[in-house]
């Protein structure tokens, strides 16, 4: 069966077992290793993915269900060439990537995370991370990250606000 | 990439429960989210050579909220579900399930459907909160449909299932209040080792139900007889409890069953205490 969908802006086709894995589509036929395969159960959250802008396990995610999807990766995200996502820029910013496994699967969900909930408080990040597991136990930095992100993004609209007066 | 040996698998998208029911009753395995059915290599079991996907059948992506029900498509994801019945008086205990069940980007994929239709998942949330809230289901099969209770449901499953497709789930809003209490291991993320839900009908009745203890979620019907027409607290509710514990612990890898049987008082005094102040939890 041909599985067509968007994969980071531009048009993919896959030939072959449409319950293959996203995952593995996306590693071992489109050279993106970015999303991890790691615990392949939906419990450690490295191989996360947007699917049409929402964050979801690549590992268990037939590739039979993106026909007609947008999917972006990490690698859709920035390519590190270009500009980082803000949040990236965050990350790199304070310093937070540990031993980096998990950070992939971090920032896919905790982009979309920040685009929906720009007043997120802590416990709520904490929440929006609970699928994304890191070994490293590197949590607060990066809630720390996500949190000074999230205050920098808002001083930044009420600056605009404020100019706009 | 040579993913498999043998025949293509066939795999079905269909627009309409006809379609999907025909192919049910022509072999086809049903797959809604996946999240349960792509884990079976993991666990040995091959994965079935004819499938059906839900996911492009509109009216089965639908949460309709009436005065004296809800009505919910198989194929809406916890998170859909969540989002819809958010603040609706009585369903506290549901809404809680579908919000704290398993991790946020599993949630947004498992439907209710799969939760009711795995057969081997004990450690499933919504089960114990729709038996509280005394839901109905209904199946299709070529010849129309049926709706019946949950319970009924989950004692005759395995074969109903064989031939039929779970396509909406109905809850009465009969209930003023309701609470769902989990106990997972970690705060996140782990299944948990046992689940109490409760609710209070607008005459005062209360139904209590579990999850994960046992290898099916039930009604604990020896605590409701004897919480039945009494004004108890939380501490009175857990030391009937602890009376009428008749569970048979399941054991499995998060725990023993004896742990998952001698949790159950604390999580009924949790889950009272949540009832008291309205719900959720």
């Amino acid at each position: 069966m041909t599985v067509t969908f968007q994969l980071n802006g531009d048009r993919c086709r896959f030939h072959d077992d449409p319950m293959t894995p996203l995952l593995d589509v996306l590693r071992q036929e489109k050279f993106l290793t970015g999303a991890k395969a790691v615990c392949r159960e939906g419990f450690c959250g490295a191989c996360t993915v947007h699917v049409d802008g929402e964050p979801v396990m690549s590992c268990l995610k037939p590739v039979g269900l993106v026909s007609g999807c947008s999917v972006t990766t990490i690698e859709g995200l920035s390519s590190g060439d270009q500009t980082l996502h803000p949040l990236q820029a965050a990350f790199e910013a304070a310093d937070v990537v540990q031993c980096g496994m998990c950070f992939p699967g971090m920032v896919m969900s905790l982009s979309a995370f920040v685009r929906d909930n720009p007043e997120a408080t802590r416990p709520e990040i904490k929440t929006a991370m609970s699928g994304n597991i890191c070994r490293c136990t590197g949590y607060e930095r990066i809630i720390d990250a996500v949190a000074d992100h999230l205050e920098a993004q808002k001083s930044g609209r009420q600056a605009k606000e404020t100019a706009h007066v | 990439m040579d993913m498999r040996e043998g025949p293509e698998r066939i795999f079905d998208s269909v627009a309409t429960v006809a379609e999907a029911v025909d192919a049910r009753a022509a072999g086809a395995a049903v797959l809604a989210g996946g999240t349960w059915i792509m884990r079976d290599p993991r666990r040995g079991v091959a994965l079935p050579e004819r499938i059906v996907a839900l996911s492009k059948i509109a009216e089965l992506q639908r949460v309709d909220v009436l005065d004296d029900r809800v009505s919910i498509g198989a194929a809406v994801t916890h998170a859909g579900l969540a989002q819809a019945i958010n603040g609706l008086a009585g369903l506290e205990g549901l809404a809680a399930a579908a919000t704290g069940a398993a991790n946020p980007a599993i949630r947004r994929v498992a439907t209710v459907g799969g939760n009711l239709c795995t057969l081997d998942f004990a450690a499933a949330d919504l089960v114990p909160a729709l038996l509280a809230l005394d839901a109905q289901v209904e199946l299709m099969v070529a010849d129309g449909g049926r709706i019946l209770p949950i319970s009924t449901f989950l004692a005759e499953r395995a074969v109903l299932l064989k031939t039929a497709l779970l396509t909406r789930v109905i809850v009465p809003r009969a209930a003023t209040a309701s609470a769902h209490v989990r106990l997972p291991l970690r705060k996140a993320g782990d299944y948990p080792v046992a689940i109490v839900s409760v609710a209070r009908a607008s005459g005062g009745a209360i139904r209590v139900a579990v999850g994960s203890v046992e290898p099916v979620a039930r009604r604990w019907t020896a605590l409701e007889d004897e919480l039945s027409g009494k004004a108890v607290t939380p501490e009175e509710t857990q030391a009937l409890a602890e009376k009428t514990n008749d569970f048979m612990g399941r054991d499995g890898i998060e725990a023993e069953g004896w742990y998952r049987r001698e949790v159950l008082p604390a999580l009924v005094r949790r889950a009272f205490a949540a009832l008291q102040k309205g719900g959720a939890a």
